[in-house]
């Protein structure tokens, strides 16, 4: 395989709040290809959401990265470290949206009521080219309709309440392609669609990541969704990844016992009618009462006391790019 | 199963839209649309659709939150006696108010932040007359134990308990009065995966234990599987089919219900789907196609459907359809493990 777009090594973001430090996210490494799909997924709390603003550097205080590496690859060739850039300066705001697209869960509050669809797409389109007001309008045109947009030459003129949510997240597609990045994020990109529509959306970056040989990092709550659009999978709880592999192996070849409860416990249209689901005990904890040693062994089915209690588990290799942090597998004798 | 605790027939709720100072009315969302079903003793009846398909509206009409404009609600007394709850005033409803209990969506707002676990859950009780507080604590503590909570919990308040157990103290207040229906609306869709499916698997027990019956509101397919005995899609205000559970999953006989399957994500990397992506957006319910309200985005849709209003029509017992090809048409479900 090709050299990596992005490489993440060890980040950690934390929050600094009265109450206590939360560890947002907590040692995440993975990279990200061109043309390929990385799906981060877990529950609230897990850190996935976190791990996209940390890339993007918007994470807001008292959230700070406090360690690792960010290594994106520019387009001359340059390698640069996202964690050494100022956040607001200069080379950063060419990177965010310029280089990394970003897709927001919610279309109705990221977009702007006051000005119409093209006023932002030809914001954002000038920001990033020196494009005239003119050719920016054409160019705004010819993203709505690559986006699946009917009659783009009007809805240019339309404000984003008059469309449904569905045109709506296609305008906010549209809007992270604007300076064409090379990578796109996507938090949560259909959680807020009905399900006609989320297969619509998820068509429309499958295409464009195509059409483009976009790296796209798709975060999600939803197992199925991964399972339709990722290449490679981290699954992450309370700050920690505890598994990361190719998509196939997650699903069919869980090997860390809270992917394989989640795994278990996610409903299904294949089921038995009224069949009863397998449940994880317990909730997710207080991320400002994160247990010590494994963050899920109090819900864990297999946990060992006086060890998942104590110690961290590091990340072994178990397989093809498949790794998990569990010390049911024993790190090898080197 | 036996007689129907609800029966619904012909519900219309139009909201008027008004214009200008004088508020002008000038035309209606056509919310719900014509819907009838029943619902039988210890059954769970889910009603699903996308938004804005008047699922939720339908649920409030039948709670009498808000008053439908036309058609029966018939509701069933401890006699066998129905009730036109469509037009009860409010006297009238109080009686049945306590026979209707609704679980809500989101824990976080339904639960008085102000009030602890013993006063939300006794509240029903006291507003029903029950008096002595003895008698409602012990009350209580039953229902905390119903929903497997434990009773050292109910002098605290609401914000001590996570998403998972705030479901359980509102379905545990749902449960006070011994209701004969309970309307669920997205009871699950706000938890997390592994809170959802404790919650899910409660809701069974306590239906196999209380014998309980449930309207189940609900977008997501995968939920409604595995909660339903019989399954009503809505589309623009419409039922277009009503079936048993395993036959609407295999065998759906409405073009919407099969695009509906195909757009739900499959939790495994071998079954990437072959989708129907459905083009365009729902119908909008103030300006419905005329017809077949789905034909605009219907692949199989003739010069018919866009002149012809279908019927809900059952061909075979306890499936219905409203389609006009529905006999001739063969449509794909999803396959059972």
């Amino acid at each position: 395989m090709a050299e990596p777009i992005l490489r993440v090594r060890d980040l950690s973001t934390y929050f600094f709040a009265d109450e206590g430090v939360v560890r947002a996210v907590d040692g995440a490494s993975f990279d990200l290809y061109a043309g390929r799909t990385l799906g981060i997924v877990g529950e609230s709390g897990c850190g996935k959401s976190v791990t996209a603003r940390s890339i993007l550097r918007i994470v807001e205080r008292p959230g700070r990265i406090v360690g690792g590496e960010i290594l994106l690859r520019r387009p001359s060739g340059q390698v640069v470290d996202l964690v050494g850039l100022p956040s607001d300066g200069q080379q950063m705001r060419q990177i965010r949206g310029g280089e990394i697209g970003l897709v927001f869960q919610e279309p109705m509050s990221s977009l702007s009521a006051f000005h119409t669809v093209g006023v932002q797409l030809i914001e954002a389109i000038r920001l990033h080219s020196g494009l005239s007001k003119k050719a920016a309008r054409d160019r705004a045109i010819e993203l709505l309709a690559l986006v699946g947009i009917p009659r783009p030459a009007q809805r240019v003129d339309a404000y984003s309440f008059e469309l449904s949510g569905g045109l709506r997240q296609r305008v906010m597609v549209a809007l992270a392609l604007a300076a064409e990045p090379h990578v796109l994020i996507a938090d949560e990109p259909t959680t807020a669609l009905d399900v006609t529509t989320q297969a619509q959306i998820l068509e429309l970056i499958a295409r464009l990541q195509r059409e483009r040989d976009l790296a796209v990092i798709l975060i999600t709550h939803d197992m199925g969704v991964i399972a339709e659009m990722a290449d490679d999978v981290v699954v992450m709880y309370l700050g920690k990844e505890v598994e990361k592999g190719p998509v196939d192996a997650i699903f069919h070849a869980p090997r860390h016992p809270y992917t394989q409860s989640l795994l278990r416990s996610i409903p299904s249209v294949l089921a038995e009618p009224r069949a009863r689901l397998a449940t994880i005990s317990g909730s997710i904890p207080h991320p400002l009462a994160r247990p010590a040693g494994c963050p899920f062994h109090p819900r864990c089915p297999d946990a060992m006391p006086g060890r998942c209690d104590v110690d961290t588990p590091v990340e072994v290799t178990i397989g093809d790019n498949h790794v998990t942090a569990c010390h049911l597998y024993p790190e090898p004798v080197a | 199963m036996t007689t129907p605790v609800l029966e619904v027939q012909g519900l219309r709720k139009h909201f008027p839209i008004k214009q200008g100072l004088l508020g002008r009315v000038a035309g209606h969302v056509r919310a719900v649309d014509d819907v009838s079903f029943s619902i039988a003793h210890g059954e769970t009846l889910s009603l699903v659709g996308e938004s804005g398909c008047g699922k939720t509206t339908t649920s409030r009409c039948i709670l009498r939150a808000i008053t439908p404009t036309s058609g029966r609600i018939l509701f069933r007394d401890e006699k066998g006696d129905a009730i036109d709850v469509a037009t009860l005033d409010r006297k009238g409803l109080k009686p049945l108010r306590r026979r209707m209990q609704m679980i809500f969506q989101d824990p976080f707002s339904s639960l008085n932040p102000r009030m602890t676990i013993a006063e939300i859950i006794g509240e029903p009780l006291l507003v029903q007359g029950m008096s002595d507080a003895r008698e409602r604590q012990a009350r209580v503590s039953e229902l905390l134990r119903l929903v497997q909570l434990p009773s050292a919990y109910l002098n605290r308040f609401p914000h001590a308990f996570s998403g998972g157990q705030r479901q359980r103290i509102g379905i545990a207040r749902a449960l006070a009065l011994n209701p004969s229906l309970i309307v669920a609306d997205e009871p699950v869709s706000a938890l997390d995966v592994s809170v959802q499916a404790q919650i899910v698997n409660l809701m069974l027990d306590l239906q196999d234990q209380l014998g309980l019956t449930y309207l189940f509101v609900a977008h997501d397919l995968s939920v409604v599987k595995h909660v339903s005995h019989r399954v009503a899609v809505m589309y623009a205000g419409r039922i277009v089919e009503t079936a048993p559970t395993t036959r609407l999953f295999t065998a759906p006989r409405h073009p919407y219900t099969e695009a509906l399957l195909s757009a739900v994500p499959v939790p495994d990397p071998r079954r990437r789907a072959q989708r129907i992506v459905l083009q365009g957006d729902v119908a909008d319910p103030s300006n419905p196609p005329p017809g077949c309200h789905f034909h605009p985005r219907c692949e199989y849709a003739t010069e018919q459907c866009r002149i012809e209003t279908p019927e809900l029509t059952e061909i075979e017992p306890g499936h219905e359809v409203r389609c006009l090809r529905a006999a001739e048409l063969s449509l794909r479900g999803v396959a059972s493990q």
